[in-house]
């Protein structure tokens, strides 16, 4: 009888054992098996490895190929996540509020979410097929007069870019809409009666009520986005050559790391100097996200 | 406060997901080439634009547990050619249970797997090499010395040049089933409309070098009034050059850009500049589509393709499937021959090692020897012996896919000497308008030089491909060219001399 009754009380720890046996192994090992690479002159190719102290890390403040992915990286996500929060507030503005009734709200949900399901090797092929010199854009332009030849589109720096933040904005935008619904949707009605009997416009309610409340939704929409965003990969890796081309405008944070990793000798050591740097930059700026959006008490 | 820490726990949750990922990647979704097989093409070297996307599984499979007795030699290759040849060889050698792992070799997936799997329990025995990469393996410490089968490669008289790639400092790591000389195909028709015949023998006496070809490009160019391109793409023609150069990429540790390189650049500019190249991209819709001439440009306006520069590999695998288009609406089946064309070269080709820390090393050579050096093996493999049936008898599991049809060129010329003739009626050579294909790449495949291949050429000439794309583009002068190159070449490999 009292044998049961002490175990009960450590079930708990039984159910939370997978997931903490698997984030050790396959969370916290990682990390610090990537730190400590960081720090040597590692690579697949050879079995042997020295401890360099941080001349991985120096070599990487002095390489522009480095600050090119890091101003790329940011472009990318900033010109991707401003206009994706905007649109996805706008949208699940329109959907919760009673006074516009939009219908059929869970099929615009549902098509909007649908880009999310496809592979990104499979969006990045139909791009890279949609936009190739025999392309359809290019038939469509030339035959509707638009343009007087076909155009490189994938060898331009602009196109590329603007295209790889369009897939992004475009996979993830509808994904955003849902979670900001839900997040509006669990905002008590009252508010909003209270508030419109007190004589609020449309404009005050959303500034005074959905904003606030709506912030813990915020910042996690906004620090996981800032995840993802420092970790972009697959879609630039596989629009181009999965070297940043053209002209290295689609270089990402993650892609370099790949480069670094798959080169002729594998140099896990430099690559992993990367990984430290994103996980490092990811941290401080999710940091301070938590910090300015932190709950106040006045 | 315990709000705090709550946040900064799950920062740390979310943060260390963010870097889980470096240190084991996810393998990235295959971009495989479309319809060509992997088997020999470099994309690697050739592709400047990353090909279609193909996602593929690429999971190691499990094998269901060998016989009693039986001893188990572990393959791995990028293609599912070789597993052909192990299944003839468990014909052969009963008391052998080949496991075989097909690994796609696109987007660098294959050199990965084999990367991470180096100096594990997980390592395979026997690992297949492709052209790019063959060369950092054999340079590597990895691969076991196969000096006691250099008498058997004597014996079939394998081709001096793939026994130079397979070599290192005097010692021989790897040996190759193929030989892959390059060659120059052409269409006939449009051969006969403008030079005025389709004679192999004139035409090779048309485009001798590079010089005669650029000249050729331009008749082309007149006499179809632009509708008519020399090549494909520009990407087509760099083999050559590269295979010409006087020196390697690497000399006493610093870059060297050998005059061919720079003629490469201006050949390719005057081929931009001037539109003998149909800007199609290598291993892309359009370039496939040139082969059967269903290629059109944006205003629908059909366009043609004069040649493609392909090696022994590229005309059963390439060629020849693609000449007819996929809704029947040409052919060019029997349009086409085959030359020497402007310069010699090679491409492509897969090489077999053994891993110096197989259990089975005894094995493991014999294995390799069959493969690449037994001369009844490399004769059933070119002449189309290995049929499913065939296959089947000896392994009734084996898929219907699997089996090898006739005409890849091997590497000895001891078998190539042999089985010549009998290609004379061959499906290829009626592709070729009667010509046998077999007997032009025996003529050229003892004048192929590959001393100069190292295992950083795939590395420099990726390096090479964007700023090229951008100064062929007119975006950046030649200077900026050279400066880009010299960057990204000095940040890949920190420890060379870039001048």
């Amino acid at each position: 009888m009292r044998i049961s009754k002490i175990s009960r009380n450590y079930y708990g720890y039984f159910f939370i054992t997978p997931f903490i046996l698997g984030f050790l192994l396959f969370g916290l090992y990682p990390v610090i098996n990537t730190v400590t690479l960081s720090f040597t002159n590692a690579t697949l190719m050879s079995s042997k490895y020295d401890f360099i102290g941080i001349r991985n890390f120096q070599r990487l403040f002095s390489d522009d190929f480095f600050w090119t992915a890091v101003k790329n990286t940011w472009l990318l996500w900033i010109c991707n996540f401003v206009p994706q929060i905007g649109i996805a507030m706008l949208l699940s503005f329109w959907f919760t509020d009673v006074r516009l009734k939009i219908r059929g709200v869970g099929v615009w949900r549902t098509l909007f979410f649908l880009p999310n399901l496809l592979m990104p090797a499979a969006v990045a092929s139909l791009y890279f097929s949609l936009f190739s010199f025999y392309g359809p854009v290019n038939q469509l332009l030339v035959r509707m007069g638009a343009m007087h030849e076909a155009f490189q589109f994938l060898s331009n720096e602009t196109v590329a870019r603007s295209l790889v933040v369009f897939i992004q904005w475009w996979t993830w935008f509808g994904q955003t809409t849902i979670i900001i619904m839900a997040g509006m949707t669990a905002i008590p009605v009252q508010l909003y009666e209270a508030a419109m009997v007190d004589g609020a416009s449309g404009g005050q309610m959303f500034a005074r009520i959905t904003l606030p409340l709506l912030k813990p939704i915020l910042v996690y929409i906004f620090v996981t986005s800032l995840v993802g965003g420092m970790q972009m990969f697959d879609i630039p890796f596989l629009l181009t050559d999965g070297r940043g081309s053209p002209s290295s405008s689609i270089l990402t944070n993650n892609v370099l790391m790949y480069m670094r990793f798959s080169n002729a000798q594998g140099t896990i050591g430099t690559a992993s100097a990367v990984g430290v740097m994103v996980f490092l930059m990811t941290s401080v700026c999710a940091l301070a996200i938590f910090y300015i959006l932190r709950e106040r008490n006045n | 406060m315990s709000r705090k820490i709550y946040a900064l726990l799950s920062l740390v949750l979310i943060a260390s997901f963010a870097l889980a990922a470096c240190g084991a990647p996810a393998a990235p979704a295959n971009t495989a080439a479309p319809a060509a097989p992997a088997a020999t093409m470099a994309p690697a070297v050739t592709a400047t634009t990353a090909p279609t996307v193909a996602p593929t599984a690429t999971a190691i499979p499990t094998f269901a547990p060998p016989k009693a007795g039986q001893k188990i030699l572990k393959v791995w290759s990028f293609t599912n050619e070789i597993k052909t040849m192990a299944i003839a060889y468990e014909g052969v050698h009963p008391d052998v249970d080949v496991q075989y792992t097909m690994i796609p070799m696109t987007s660098g997936d294959y050199q990965t797997k084999i990367k991470a799997s180096l100096n594990t329990a997980d390592a395979p025995d026997v690992i297949a090499l492709e052209a790019s990469f063959v060369k950092q393996y054999v340079e590597s410490d990895f691969l076991a010395d196969l000096g006691s089968l250099l008498p058997d490669a004597k014996a079939a008289k394998t081709y001096q040049f793939v026994i130079d790639v397979g070599t290192n400092q005097g010692v021989t790591k790897a040996f190759s089933y193929q030989a892959t000389p390059g060659a120059l195909f052409y269409r006939r028709s449009l051969a006969k409309a403008y030079f005025g015949t389709d004679d192999p023998v004139k035409i090779q006496a048309l485009l001798s070098d590079m010089d005669k070809y650029t000249a050729a490009a331009e008749v082309i160019k007149q006499k179809s009034g632009g509708s008519t391109f020399m090549v494909a793409s520009n990407g087509d023609f760099q083999n050559l050059f590269f295979a010409n150069r006087a020196q390697p990429w690497v000399v006493n540790g610093a870059l060297v850009i050998d005059p061919m390189v720079q003629k490469y650049i201006d050949t390719a500019k005057t081929f931009r500049d001037k539109g003998y190249e149909a800007q199609a991209a290598q291993w892309g819709e359009g370039w496939f589509a040139g082969m059967n001439d269903t290629l059109k440009d944006a205003s629908g306006k059909p366009e043609k393709i004069f040649s493609y520069f392909l090696p022994t590999w590229g005309l059963p695998y390439v060629l020849a499937p693609n000449a007819k288009a996929k809704d029947g609406s040409s052919d060019t089946t029997g349009d086409w021959a085959v030359i020497t064309g402007p310069l010699p070269y090679q491409w492509g080709g897969t090489w077999v090692g053994v891993m110096k820390g197989s259990q089975q090393m005894d094995l493991a050579k014999d294995f390799v020897r069959f493969v690449a050096l037994d001369q009844t093996n490399l004769k059933n493999w070119a002449t189309g012996v290995y049929t499913n049936d065939y296959l089947k008898k000896i392994d009734p599991s084996v898929p219907a896919d699997q089996k090898q049809a006739a005409g890849d060129f091997v590497s000895s010329q001891v078998v190539v000497d042999g089985i010549t003739a009998g290609f004379d009626n061959s499906d290829l050579s009626k592709f070729l308008g009667g010509q046998n294909s077999y007997g032009g790449f025996a003529a050229a495949a003892p004048s192929v030089n590959a001393r100069l291949m190292t295992g950083s050429d795939d590395q420099i000439q990726r390096d090479l491909a964007d700023p090229v794309s951008q100064y062929l583009l007119g975006k950046i002068t030649i200077d900026d060219l050279w400066k880009t190159f010299k960057a990204t070449v000095q940040n890949d490999f920190p420890d060379l001399t870039v001048k």
